[in-house]
């Protein structure tokens, strides 16, 4: 009885030490590879996948990259960067004896981008290629609300390109769908394109949010109904401009000494402009008249449905250096990055496939509207720094949000500073406020008068 | 005793595994860790000075130069110092840039040359308005830029997110550094 007692123990105490490593079953066959507990070495795993893992010393990570697959990252952290989209990890890589470990559900999120899965627990795992992906399925659920668009099955919470009639959710890695999409409601189908799937919409519907949810996984599309385009886009004579007082509602915006209101200053100045426009012959709107909060996108979004002739977003500034002061016209930077955005959106605009003529049309046109966008900030800012007696600002690029989905050209500005005392008091007044508006007006009406060679976007183009 | 002999052997096999596993651990302290293949042999440190940028009265971001002990050669470790040197506030009487206690939480470089820097995420109310998200976004953008070679845009993450915006910047995708907004 001692005797058995004794091999049992030494049975259990010796095993876990003497155990340090896990097979892994591949399409190749059985592999050895270096774990400890239930952490394994994960560039091992990757390397049986064929995948190609380097240490880069400039960067401080890990790349690892199969076709057009890349992978980062970095031991002692719980963050990758997949295919240029940040993903959390399951659990962190660390550095032990000399192997980076990670727990099998990290590893399987490793490998996913590379179309590979890591299946089982304990000593024995499974290496396969990914079948055809998550099986993922899309239902539709009406509310009095609402519907809501419901794809489950996946964990992946995909990127959402939304545009009129066609929402596009493109997943990180494959799935497929275990049924076509059945037209419901205010949808009308959907197909699925690689790891793209796109629903199309009725007229009328559009994204009003997405997001994930779990037990079960999936996805969320709540649908919302558009104003009708008809009635916002009626014919009408001569310009529209829309102007969009900032912040609203929950967002006050900054705040000046004085307790000023950034929200309360805009809207008081884009309803004395709006006012100034009317007097002045030219259609004006505002994308809100109240204390309202309104989304950044709803705001462009509004302007874009309306086809407005002209967009001015209306904010009041703050900066940490307490002596900044005058106001500040800025438009959409054309930088490489939002150049890339600017294709992207044509591709989606265009068509499921892409037409290079209309692609170079787009391009015409998105540049026409940068350079007219520079021309109405730059009418702003002379009429403002006349007002203000600033001889030297002129206006700046930025990739400003509540910019970047106009279709027509757009500025942002800043009636001065919130942040500095004197000026607070001075844009809380509502004469200030009425020579602000004044200058504004002005400035819209030089745009609008002022003859420019703009060309046009050809029938059928989709505007930027 | 005889059914005892397996315990005392099991004890034995012990005190050996233990002693190897001490031995190879002081080995390993007492020795330069393996560097990962690929990685380079620190270089000497060497006093250096850092470009960074402040936001000024003007609304306009300013040079300033930093001497530092050394600069490192990693870009993540040269990205944490840059950011603690903004952090530490400008010497000339700038505004900050970073206006709390901001640190690197992770850093990642990809082939395209976009930093991936994870920054502490700012307290409510901290960054307000275009200027102080311009100059948030800008003196750390073109900061970093700035010293490490490598990098050619940013991607600001705040607390291992990403962030659409603070309220007005778009900074869902990498930054490019920002010229204009430098005084010349």
């Amino acid at each position: 009885m001692r005797k058995t007692i004794a091999i049992v123990f030494a049975v259990l105490v010796l095993l876990p030490v003497v155990v340090a490593a896990v097979t892994v079953t591949t399409p190749q066959g059985a592999q050895e590879v270096f774990a400890r507990g239930d952490l394994l070495d994960a560039l091992a795993v990757l390397r049986l996948a064929g995948v190609d893992v380097q240490f880069a010393a400039a960067a401080g990570s890990y790349n690892a990259s199969a076709g057009e697959h890349q992978v980062q990252f970095t031991p002692g952290g719980s963050l990758a960067v997949v295919d240029g989209r940040l993903t959390r990890l399951p659990g962190p890589l660390r550095q032990l004896e000399g192997h980076i470990v990670c727990a099998p559900a990290t590893a399987a999120v490793l490998l996913a981008p590379f179309g590979w899965t890591l299946n089982g627990s304990g000593a024995s795992l499974e290496l396969a290629h990914a079948s055809a992906g998550e099986q993922i399925e899309v239902s539709v659920v009406r509310a009095p609300t609402g519907t809501t668009v419901v794809v489950r099955g996946t964990k992946q919470r995909p990127q959402v390109v939304a545009t009129r009639g066609v929402v596009a959710l493109q997943f990180v890695t494959p799935v497929t769908l275990a049924k076509p999409v059945v037209p419901e409601a205010e949808l009308l189908g959907g197909d699925l394109r690689g790891t793209t799937l796109t629903l199309r919409l009725a007229p009328g519907a559009e994204v009003a949010n997405t997001y994930p949810l779990d037990d079960p996984p999936r996805f969320v599309v709540r649908l919302g109904t558009a104003a009708p385009a008809a009635a916002l886009a009626a014919p009408r004579a001569g310009p529209l401009v829309v102007l969009d007082p900032g912040h609203g509602g929950g967002d006050q915006g900054a705040k000046g000494p004085g307790s000023e209101l950034e929200k309360d200053i805009t809207l008081a100045v884009a309803r004395a402009t709006a006012a100034q426009l009317q007097a002045a012959g030219v259609n004006a709107r505002l994308t809100r008249d109240g204390d309202d909060t309104v989304s950044l996108t709803d705001r462009t979004a509004l302007a874009n449905r309306m086809q407005a002739t002209v967009f001015v977003s209306i904010h009041a500034n703050a900066s940490l250096a307490r002596g900044a002061h005058g106001a500040e016209t800025y438009y959409m930077s054309a930088d490489a990055s939002d150049a890339q955005a600017a294709q992207s959106a044509a591709r989606e605009n265009a068509s499921a496939s892409p037409d290079t003529v209309q692609l170079i049309l787009w391009d015409l046109a998105h540049v026409a509207n940068l350079n007219n966008s520079a021309r109405v900030a730059r009418s702003i800012q002379e009429r403002l720094n006349a007002l203000q007696g600033i001889k030297d600002r002129g206006i700046r690029q930025a990739p400003f949000v509540v910019l970047t989905g106009a279709t027509m050209p757009a500025a942002l500005v800043e009636v001065g500073f919130l942040s500095n005392a004197n000026e607070a008091a001075r844009l809380a007044l509502p004469d200030t406020q009425q020579q602000i508006a004044a200058a504004l007006a002005a400035a819209i009406v030089d745009y609008l008068h002022e003859p420019t060679p703009t060309p046009t976007t050809p029938a059928g183009t989709p505007t930027p | 005793m005889k059914a005892l002999r397996p315990i005392a052997a099991t004890l034995v096999v012990l005190g050996i595994l233990a002693a190897v596993v001490v031995l190879s651990r002081h080995h390993r302290a007492s020795a330069p860790a393996p560097a990962p293949e690929g990685a380079t042999p620190a270089p000497t440190p060497v006093p250096a000075s850092l470009v960074l940028f402040f936001p000024g009265d003007d609304t306009m971001l300013h040079r300033e130069m930093r001497e530092v002990p050394e600069l490192p050669a990693g870009t993540p470790a040269r990205i944490k110092l840059v950011v603690e040197e903004l952090v530490a506030g400008s010497r000339r009487g700038f505004a900050p840039a970073l206006p709390w206690p901001a640190t690197v939480q992770t850093v990642f470089l990809d082939r395209e040359g976009d930093a991936w820097v994870d920054l502490s995420p700012p307290p409510a109310g901290a960054v307000s308005g275009t200027g102080g998200e311009l100059a948030l976004a800008y003196a750390t953008v073109n900061s970093v830029v700035a010293n490490c070679p490598a990098v050619r845009r940013v991607q600001l993450l705040f607390g291992g997110q990403q962030v659409a915006t603070l309220g007005h910047i778009d900074l869902s995708r990498p930054l490019a550094p920002n010229p204009e907004l430098v005084a010349p």
